[in-house]
């Protein structure tokens, strides 16, 4: 049954081979890497490190593995971590991992588009960043301009992400870390008191438990290449190549851009409630190159339309791959001949617009974003659970398979990595639902109540769906000429 | 043919309303913090109020626009433990709201911020992290004052 539901496009056109390495590796780097994460966690100084190490260890080596053993085995089949997940647990395991990856970008879409307005503001003008008009005006470009060049296919979108990424990603960690290193150098003091290993570890006890969650998912997208498999010059080398090398430029780019802006910049100055472009301004300022403020400002604005470029691209394509084979009605099951799901980014370009539209002019969505971001925890940690489960279950319902890349030490190697991962991601949906203390009882139990109807309510259209279903969804699909 | 036609209309009328449900509901339905003129600034009345320390309090103006001066206040516990807290007024509530829409837009990864903004009335109170343990403490003090 998996095997038919997860078959190459029935148009009969095979996707152009474009992918290599890198360029899989930047699908992941764009996915995670971001800048805006490394004020924020340079408040804690050293235990960065070791909170870092955490969502490392739990998180992003066994998904890292977890995704190239998958890619790699499930080569021939599109739709990334629908193909996995229906591969091990069916029609309606793959669905819902799919749809819950899809469902939490409609949460997460005004947040991304927020901050690449308020960014760019801080570059042109920052009296733009209170004006409505100008937030909403730069979110439209940003998520419209980002689904117009993924409407283009594979070749121009992976083009759009490698320069990207580069520009907005790696150069400006880069740029960040080698200032930290002259810093260093130059003899200037270090904010950080002496180091230690004790230095390093962090605090963790019931009131740091809800930040246990965001750093759980700190490396979430690592499946993203995933997504990709199709277009893939040698899914089997490339894949797990590409893990690799994403892996190690995301962790040591956020660590070490990290402890530089730690180095210079005082935890108690470092007031994240003004921006980051606060810190950046900090950390330029006190290197006596103010002038790189404005540049900067404007290459965290590539940043994050890259990483915006990843997340509505990639899970766009699993949900198209699900169209494809019949399990949505034939609207969604619309590509051009560049290959994109049309109607799948046209739909999300429409919802996501009015969610944008109701987050920048509703007055006071203070607590809702709360909400909101709990929402977008509780729903990846789905998809995790799911992947995590699929790669253990796999090697038991699948156990001939062929796996170009398999994830060392037999059944126990696989049930330690998948175990590891499951753990943590299960931990991070049951501290993610806890309210932070402003929250009174009455409100922590509308809160929790909220975040998991919320929670439902965006990962059950699926089954409701598969119940809908029609034998002639399959066959009624449109490809435009 | 027409029954299916319409069995996947509906499906995606359906979908449409399931996905639009609870963003319609989260941001319609949550508190909102009218903009209002506060008489001086929340926070040394509410950590008053907790049976918290004033140790310091230094003038800042974030860089953000709309926002018209607030203090960076250090506190202290009973335990000695140390807390910064900052408080910001705003011109107008159009700039207060978008100073936390910008806020919040800086989650680290895929999560939360690392901090958490009070509002109340013209002010923006930041504690950080959000696990600060003085947050729960100063939290219902703010909230007496929101309803004054």
């Amino acid at each position: 049954m998996s095997d038919n539901a997860t078959a190459p496009k029935k148009s009969g056109l095979t996707p152009p081979k474009v992918l290599g390495i890198f360029a899989l590796a930047m699908i992941n780097v764009a996915a995670v890497l971001s800048i805006r994460n490394f004020p924020s966690m340079a408040i804690y100084g050293w235990s960065c490190i070791g909170w870092y190490l955490i969502g490392t260890i739990l998180f992003l080596i066994p998904l890292s593995l977890a995704g190239a053993e998958l890619a790699t085995m499930l080569k021939d089949k599109g739709g990334g971590v629908y193909a996995w997940c229906n591969e091990a647990f069916g029609t309606k395991g793959g669905f819902v991992a799919i749809f819950c990856e899809w469902s939490n970008n409609l949460v997460w879409f005004p947040t991304v588009l927020a901050f690449i307005a308020s960014t760019l503001a801080y570059a042109l003008s920052p009296a733009l960043g209170s004006n409505s008009i100008y937030l909403f005006t730069v979110m439209m470009i940003a998520f419209w301009g980002t689904t117009a060049i993924a409407y283009f296919g594979e070749d121009v979108s992976a083009k759009f992400q490698n320069y990207g990424v580069i520009l907005g990603s790696i150069i400006p960690s880069v740029l960040i870390i080698g200032l930290g290193i002259w810093w260093i150098a130059s003899g200037a003091a270090i904010v950080l008191p002496p180091f230690s290993l004790g230095e390093i570890v962090p605090t963790i006890d019931l009131s740091t438990l809800p930040f246990f969650a965001t750093i759980i998912l700190l490396f979430a997208g690592m499946e993203m290449a995933g997504f990709h498999a199709l277009e893939t010059r040698n899914p089997e080398s490339d894949f797990p190549k590409a893990m690799a090398l994403s892996a190690v430029i995301i962790f040591f780019c956020t660590v070490f851009a990290t402890l530089a802006i730690a180095f210079v910049i005082p935890a108690d100055e470092l007031n994240l409630a003004a921006g980051v472009m606060q810190a950046i301004e900090y950390f330029f300022t006190a290197m006596n190159i103010p002038q790189a403020i404005a540049p900067m400002a404007v290459l965290i604005t590539i940043g994050g339309v890259v990483s915006l470029a990843a997340w509505l691209i990639g899970p766009a394509k699993g949900l198209g791959v699900v169209a494809e084979q019949g399990n949505l009605p034939p609207l969604f099951n619309r590509t051009n001949r560049y290959g994109s799901p049309v109607a799948v980014l046209l739909i999300q370009a429409l919802i996501g617009s009015f969610i944008s539209l109701l987050y920048v002019f509703l007055p006071s969505v203070n607590q809702a974003y709360w909400i909101l971001s709990a929402m977008t925890v509780e729903l990846l940690c789905i998809v995790y659970v799911l992947v995590f489960a699929s790669l253990i279950k796999l090697r038991y319902s699948r156990p001939d398979a062929i796996r170009p890349f398999k994830i060392p030490g037999g059944t126990p190697g696989v049930w330690f990595i998948g175990g590891m991962g499951a753990f943590a991601v299960i931990f991070a949906f049951i501290v993610g639902l806890m309210p932070t203390g402003d929250f009174s009882s009455n409100e922590a139990v509308s809160y929790v109540a909220g975040v998991l109807l919320g929670t439902f309510l965006l990962a059950v259209p699926p089954l409701i769906f598969l119940k809908l279903k029609k034998p002639s969804w399959i066959e009624t699909g449109t490809k435009e000429g | 043919m027409k029954n299916e036609d319409g069995t996947a209309w509906a499906a995606i009328l359906l979908l449409v309303l399931m996905l639009l449900l609870p963003f319609l509901w989260i941001l319609v339905g949550t508190t909102t913090e009218p903009y209002h003129v506060v008489s001086g600034d929340p926070l040394p009345e509410a950590v008053q109020a907790a049976g918290i320390t004033v140790v310091s309090a230094t003038d800042s103006t974030w860089p953000v626009a709309g926002a018209m001066g607030g203090k960076t206040y250090t506190l202290s516990d009973e335990s000695g433990n140390l807390y910064t807290i900052r408080t910001q007024k705003f011109d107008s509530a159009e700039s207060r709201d978008a100073a936390v829409i910008a806020y919040n837009a800086q989650s680290v990864g895929r999560g939360r911020t690392v901090g958490k903004l009070i509002v109340v009335g013209n002010y923006l109170v930041y504690v950080q992290p959000f696990t600060s343990a003085i947050l729960k403490r100063i939290a219902p003090e703010l909230q007496k004052l929101k309803a004054t």
